[in-house]
Formats: structure tokens, sequence, C-alpha cells
């Protein structure tokens, strides 16, 4: 598999099933992404390496990276949305009671 | 490419580097063991705190330490002894193993720290000078016996450093080397990929299994490693979960079929690439590799680490450029660079090729210019003895 080189870019798209993308760049709320044919407007701030939603991921859905699950959105998540632990759970080992 | 160029030994196996070891079998000989190797320039000490507890770790206490004796890596081996039955035990077994020198310096027989110290630096010097004779050969691929890791992993390890890394453990395979994958808690949520990618149904099946072993016992101990994995650097470096973590360090083992499953410690018996049954904890997974006769490492990182090995060298690769820019005394090479544009994945997956390959033919690594030199043994059960 080849990776799109990061030059002039914002977001990283890792696989098409995927529904969120990787910043190169820290973020800042209200900024405008135009890449990949669409456009984000960040909602949160966003240091490197951490995601972005790219669509709407209900809470209970799947959150997709590398093109495989890596976890559930526990609460429904906006395009544009900072996705990390405080709405994302892994569906192994964890303690949670839905 | 050049040559490589190894170490060759008597059982046809290959050291990559030519240490004296200077092996205590009990804790109380550790800093005896390091004042020894500390005087004499090519020799080295594995220092532990194992005091010949009877107890459930004891099997894989010996296999970790007889393995280690037995490492390719090593010219000749000083033991250090109280000359208990486990002692024995771990002198017999590293001698089925091996056909380097393994000598033996006893307390009872010397009758005190400082007549056993004089004489084990005598034989330590003596055995140096044997090694100094000895002179690096041209090698088959198959000598190399590739250790993958990775520690205090950030969100860009899976897209950078890890799999630039798998490019170069597939180019090894390819050639004839051996890879090996360890790090069974960062493999959770990723098993089925690489069982997918097993040799036959069997290898799969043991991968997979490898895992729920390790995922029940956690459940068992009732243990929500939520707090644990990812740690709170990895959650800081954009982590959010485990299996998120997981399928990131798996990048590390490329796309290669795997050939089999090891147990902690275990050797590999044929080139291919593998998975080692190890914890996640960076220092007690490399004794794992270095008893299972790995001969050289890799280890990715994107909050930096210093760790090295007293019998492999470790090659340090960070993920993100800031870090490696930040901490050059300790980091190798960067593969931020594929973040950054810089360079494709492949580009960095070749950089560390060749980096791998320089530094079996001799060159010294950050972790070995630092004397970075970190041991711990592997326990799965407290200490109820003693």
């Amino acid at each position: 598999m080849r990776y799109l080189v990061a030059a002039m870019r914002t977001l990283l798209f890792l696989d098409p099933k995927d529904n969120i993308a990787v910043s190169l760049a820290d973020l800042e709320v209200g900024q405008i992404i135009e890449q990949e044919e669409i456009t984000i407007t960040v909602l949160n701030p966003i240091s490197r390496g951490h995601k972005i939603a790219t669509q709407e991921i209900n809470k209970g859905a799947g959150v997709i990276k590398y093109g495989e699950r890596m976890g559930h959105a526990t609460v429904d998540i906006k395009i544009g949305e900072h996705v990390h632990t405080h709405n994302v759970l892994g569906d192994r080992l964890s303690s949670e009671q839905l | 490419m050049a040559p490589l160029m190894a170490f060759a030994r008597a059982d046809n196996r290959w050291g990559l580097r030519n240490h004296v070891l200077v092996l205590p079998l009990h804790s109380a000989l550790s800093s005896t063991a390091r004042e020894i190797a500390d005087a004499i320039p090519g020799a080295v000490a594995l220092g532990h705190d194992w005091s010949g507890e009877d107890d459930n770790d004891l099997e894989r206490v010996i296999s970790t330490l007889s393995g280690c004796a037995a490492n390719p890596n090593n010219h000749s081996v000083v033991f250090l002894t109280l000359e208990t039955p486990f002692e024995k035990e771990i002198v017999f077994r590293a001698s089925s193993m091996s056909a380097q020198s393994l000598l033996e310096v006893s307390l009872p027989q010397m009758g005190s720290i400082a007549a056993l110290t004089v004489s084990a630096k005598e034989i330590t010097a003596n055995l140096v000078v044997q090694a100094s004779l000895e002179h690096r050969v041209e090698a088959p691929w198959s000598a190399i016996l590739l250790g993958l890791e990775c520690g205090g992993s950030d969100a860009l390890s899976g897209i950078t450093a890890n799999p630039a890394l798998g490019i170069a453990s597939d180019r090894l395979v390819g050639l004839g080397a051996t890879s090996v994958l360890g790090e069974t808690t960062e493999i959770l949520g990723a098993e089925h990929l690489l069982a997918a990618r097993a040799i036959d149904p069997e290898v799969g099946k043991r991968i997979v299994a490898t895992v729920a072993r390790y995922e029940s016992s956690i459940n068992y101990e009732g243990i929500d490693l939520r707090g644990a994995q990812p740690s709170r650097g990895n959650i800081e470096g954009g982590l959010s979960t485990l299996e998120e973590k997981s399928l990131g360090a798996a990048k590390k083992a490329g796309n290669a079929p795997f050939t089999g499953v090891l147990e902690f410690a275990e050797i590999p018996q044929i080139p291919g690439l593998y998975f080692m049954d190890t914890p996640g904890h960076d220092i007690e997974q490399l004794a794992g590799f270095a008893a299972g006769h790995i001969n050289i490492v890799v280890f990715t990182s994107g909050r930096g680490t210093p760790t090295g090995s007293p019998i492999m060298p470790v090659i340090k690769v960070s993920t993100n450029t800031p870090m490696f820019e930040s901490l050059t005394d300790l980091i190798d090479l960067d593969a931020g660079t594929i973040a950054e544009g810089l360079e494709t994945l492949e580009e960095t997956g070749a950089r560390i090729f060749d980096e791998i390959c320089e530094v079996a033919n001799g060159k010294l690594t950050r972790a070995e210019r630092g004397g970075h030199q970190e041991f711990a043994l592997s326990r799965m059960y407290g200490t109820v003895l003693g």
C-alpha cells in the first residue's frame, strides 16, 4: 500500500472506508479544510496526530481507521469534531456497561 | 548491496556483536557483575533481581536467563553463581543451546565476593582478548534475527515509522532472514488481520488463541485496561483505543506471511516472520527477544526512549520529526519525514533496511554509544516466597 505523501496537506486520509482522518497540523475552531473533494469545518481544537470526523458517526457505530474498526462512538459525532477518548471507546477489554 | 558480515558461531549461528557477557545467576551477584563488566571494555553485564525464588515464574526466569546466555551475539559467557540447583539448570540449558565458551565462577568455591571478583575479572579479560581475535566473515541473510518493537506510540506510529519498518521487515524476510513481532497487548484488536496472513490455518488459530489467552487472563483478574492501554502518553499522542494502537503497531510486521507463533523466549527454528507472546512492557519484551536469540532490534517510538539492551543492538526510529530533533542523542532515524511530505513510505523503509544492514555489520547504535543496556525479567505472578 502506498500512503499519500503529506506535502501541503492538512489531513491524512488513510483508507477509503475510514470515517475519520488524521490531522497533520494543529487545527483551530472554525478552520475550513478543503481536501479530497470534501469540505470540513473544524469544530474543536485538534492537535497534530489526532483524529477528526470526516463523516457523521452515530452513537454505537464503529469508528473506522486504516479501514478497520478501532472502537465505537459513545455519543453522536458530527463532521469536523475531534474524535478521541471523550467520544470513542474500544470494543475490547472494556468494563463499559451499555 | 554490501555483503552482510557477522561472527560465525561453531553451531552455524551468527553473531552481529561479539560481547563477553557477565551473567549473575542470583541478584546477590548483580552489582559484582556490573563492576566486572565496567572494568573491562568489550564485556557487558546483565544484572537482574531474581534471587532463586521457586515460584510459578521459575520456568520463565530459567528460560529467559539461559536463552540470553546462549544468544549468538555473545562471544562467551562468564556466569557468577551461588551453585544452587536452579543456577546449574540455567548453565546446563545454556550449554545445550550454544557452542560458545560458558565459564562459571562460583562464590562458594571462591570463598568471598572479593576473590570472586578478582578471578572473574581475569577470566573475562582473557575472553575479551580471545573475542578480539575473531573477525567478521560474509554471512547469509538468515544470520539476521530481527526483533520488531514499538513504545511510546503516537498517532503517527501506524502511519510513518511502523509501516516503514514493515517494508524493511518484508524485504529481510524475502531475503531469508527472520523477523519477530512481539507484544501481545498491542496486537489485540488486530489479530484477525495477522491470522489471515498465517502460512497455514493452524498458525492463524495460534495467533488468535494467544491473544484470547491474554484477554481472558486480564478479564479473570478483573482489570480494566483502559487506564493503562492506551497509556496516558499514547492518548496525549492521539491514540484513543487499544484497537487503534494495535492496528498501528501491527504494521511493523509488514505484509509477509506468518511462519509461526513463539512462546516468550522461544527460539525460532527456521527463517520467516513470527509472532512472539511477550508483554507490552518494552524492556521485559526485549528480554524475551534476547532469550529467543534475536540479534538485532528496531524500536519505533513517538514519544522517544533511551532503551537499549546489553545483548542486542537496538535501532531507534522516531515517528515524528519534532521528537527526532529534540532527542538526537537517542534516536537513530527519523520516519516523521513521511508526515512532513519529504519522503515516501518506501523511501523511509529503504533507509531503515540500510541502517539494519549497517548496524548488523557493526555500526554502533545511539543506544550502544550512550551505554543504554536495560534489562528486566518478565514475571507473570507476584513474588510470594523469599
